[in-house]
C-alpha cells in the first residue's frame, strides 16, 4: 500500500503522465482520423457518395434513445447504453473536482454538475459496465463473438469510475491510494482510445455517414 | 391399433473443427467438396492478398470499429428463423469468415476455406438488413461480399451458384438463351398477344424510345406469357417502348453479384446502359 499512497506516484501521475496521456490521446486520434480519410480518398466510391444530409439525419436517429428501430427492439440495452456513454463523456468533463484541477493548473473552468447528479450518473455508468459484462457472459449471441479484449475495455471503464466514486467517498482503500488508482485507470483509458476498438468513439461518425449515404441512395432509412 | 411413432433418420452432422458451436447437417455439394481438394496454401494466400491484401478505408473502419455488441443479430432472418442460434448472427458469420482470415493473414488450410464458403454462401442472403440495424452502420454485407469474392477466386462456390455464374460469363443471361432464341420468343409472344389486343406490337431495337424494358432471363425461358402481358400494359398505357436484342445485353438479373464476380457484373451493367444509350432511351424498366 505504501507505494500506491506515495506522493511520488501521485506527482508522476498528476504531472508527466497527464501530459503523455493527453498528447497520445489527441495526436493519436488525429492520426487515426487522418489516415482513415486519406485511405478513403484512395477509394473511388467512398467520398463522392457521402451524403451529408442523410448522414446528419442518421446521426440524430442513432444518438437519440429509441429513435431507431433497433433501440426500440432492445429497450434495456438502449437505456443502459445511453446512460453509460453519456456518463462516460459528460461526467469526467463536468465534474466539479476535475474542473478544480483545471482551474488549479491553468486557471480555466466551466460549468459543473451538481454533486448528486454526478454521483447518480456515475452509479449508472458502473451499472452499465456490469450490464455489459453480464451481457457478454450470459447472452449466447454476444458470448460467441466476445474475446478477452472486449472485457478489458469494459473493465477499464468500470475501474476508472469505481475508483473515482470510492475515492470521493473515501471507502475501501485510503483516499490517496484510491485516487492514484483512479488517475492511473483514467490515463490508461485515454491512451487506449486511439489504439484499440475504443476508436468507435469517432469512427462512429465515419461509418455511420457511409451507411447513411448508401441507404439514401437506395431511398431507404438506416434507422 | 397403436400408431408406431415414426423414427426420424439420424442425419449426418458436420461440426466445424474451428468453431465447435457450428453444428449443421452434412451437405454434399461438388462445388464445395471437390474444389477444396485443389487448393494449395499459395493459392489461398494469393486470393487473400487480392481481396484483403490492400488496406482500404472501408475494410479498416469496419473491422476496427465493430465492438462485438451483437445488435445486428436482430436483423438477420437466418438468426431469427433458427431459434436465435448464435452461429447464425451476422457478426458471428463475420467472425467465422473475415476475422479468421484477417487474423491468420490468409494462411489458412482448405478445411477452413470450406467452412468459410459454407457460411458466406449458404447462410447469408446479402440482404443488407444487418447493416441497417448496426448502431455504427457498419457495412457487414460488404465484408461478407468480399469473403464471397475470396471464395470465388478460389473457385470454392456452391455448384448451383457457380453454374449460374458460368451462364452469365458465356451468354450474359442466366439461362443460356441465344440471341436467335430470344428474338424468336419475343416475336412469337407478339403473335400470340395479337389475338387478344388489336395491333399489339413488341417493338424490337427501336430508336428514340421513352422506355426500354429489360426482362429477367427466366421470362423468355419459362414465363413467356409475361412478355405479352407487359406488352399489352405498355400498349394500352400508350408508352413509347421497346425491347433490345442486340449485344446479348438484355437480362436484368445480375446474378454474378452474389458471387462477387466483378468482371461479369460490370459487363452486364455496362451492356444494359450501352444499349440504352444506343437507342437513346429515357428510362430503363427492369423486372424484379
Amino acid at each position: 500500500m505504501g507505494f500506491l499512497e506515495s506522493v511520488a506516484l501521485y506527482s508522476f501521475l498528476r504531472g508527466p503522465m497527464v501530459w503523455l496521456a493527453f498528447i497520445i490521446f489527441i495526436f493519436g486520434s488525429i492520426y487515426r482520423i487522418y489516415t482513415l480519410i486519406n485511405l478513403a480518398k484512395k477509394e473511388k466510391v467512398v467520398l463522392p457518395f457521402i451524403n451529408i444530409k442523410a448522414a446528419i439525419k442518421s446521426y440524430l436517429h442513432w444518438l437519440i434513445p429509441f429513435a431507431s428501430r433497433n433501440w426500440r427492439l432492445k429497450p434495456y440495452f438502449t437505456i443502459f447504453t445511453f446512460l453509460f456513454h453519456t456518463g462516460l463523456i459528460f461526467v469526467p468533463i463536468f465534474l466539479y473536482a476535475h474542473n478544480a484541477l483545471w482551474y488549479e493548473s491553468w486557471g480555466i473552468s466551466w460549468w459543473t454538475l451538481p454533486e448528486i447528479v454526478a454521483d447518480v450518473w456515475t452509479i449508472f455508468v458502473i451499472i452499465g459496465c456490469i450490464f455489459f459484462i453480464g451481457r457478454r457472459i450470459f447472452d449466447p449471441t454476444v458470448r460467441f463473438v466476445t474475446n478477452y479484449a472486449d472485457f478489458i475495455f469494459v473493465f477499464i471503464c468500470l475501474f476508472t469510475f469505481l475508483t473515482g466514486f470510492l475515492a470521493h467517498y473515501q471507502w475501501v482503500l485510503p483516499y490517496k491510494a484510491m485516487l492514484n488508482l483512479h488517475i492511473l485507470f483514467g490515463e490508461i483509458m485515454l491512451i487506449a482510445i486511439p489504439f484499440t476498438r475504443l476508436t468507435h468513439m469517432y469512427y462512429f461518425f465515419f461509418t455511420r455517414a457511409w451507411m447513411a449515404s448508401q441507404a439514401a441512395s437506395w431511398k431507404t432509412k438506416d434507422w | 391399433m397403436a400408431v408406431k411413432p415414426q423414427v426420424l433418420e439420424e442425419k449426418e452432422v458436420y461440426i466445424s473443427p474451428y468453431f465447435p458451436e457450428y453444428v449443421r447437417p452434412k451437405i454434399e455439394d461438388p462445388g464445395l467438396d471437390e474444389t477444396i481438394k485443389r487448393l494449395t496454401p499459395e493459392k489461398i494466400e494469393k486470393a487473400y492478398q487480392a481481396v484483403f491484401g490492400k488496406e482500404t478505408a472501408r475494410i479498416k473502419a469496419i473491422i476496427e470499429t465493430c465492438i462485438h455488441c451483437g445488435l445486428c443479430a436482430e436483423a438477420c432472418q437466418w438468426y431469427l428463423s433458427n431459434d436465435r442460434d448464435p452461429t447464425y448472427s451476422p457478426v458471428a458469420k463475420v467472425k467465422m469468415s473475415a476475422w479468421e482470415l484477417i487474423k491468420r493473414k490468409g494462411k489458412v488450410e482448405p478445411g477452413l476455406v470450406y467452412h468459410i464458403a459454407r457460411v458466406v454462401f449458404t447462410e447469408c442472403n446479402i440482404c443488407h438488413r444487418c447493416s441497417l440495424y448496426c448502431p455504427f452502420g457498419l457495412d457487414i454485407t460488404f465484408i461478407i461480399g468480399l469473403v464471397r469474392r475470396f471464395c470465388f477466386l478460389l473457385g470454392v462456390v456452391p455448384q448451383r451458384m457457380f453454374e449460374m455464374n458460368q451462364a452469365f460469363m458465356a451468354t450474359l443471361n442466366q439461362v443460356w438463351i441465344s440471341q436467335s432464341d430470344y428474338i424468336d420468343t419475343l416475336m412469337w409472344r407478339e403473335e400470340e398477344g395479337m389475338y387478344e389486343l388489336k395491333n399489339l406490337r413488341v417493338p424490337l431495337n427501336k430508336e428514340g424510345v421513352e422506355v426500354i424494358w429489360y426482362p429477367l432471363a427466366a421470362e423468355p425461358k419459362a414465363g413467356v406469357y409475361h412478355i405479352d402481358r407487359i406488352a399489352k400494359i405498355f400498349q394500352v398505357a400508350g408508352v413509347n417502348w421497346a425491347m433490345v436484342t442486340i449485344n446479348d445485353a438484355w437480362d436484368s438479373s445480375n446474378m454474378p453479384m452474389f458471387t462477387r464476380d466483378f468482371f461479369t457484373m460490370q459487363r452486364i451493367v455496362k451492356g444494359l446502359y450501352e444499349n440504352a444509350a444506343k437507342f437513346r432511351a429515357k428510362k430503363l424498366v427492369l423486372t424484379e
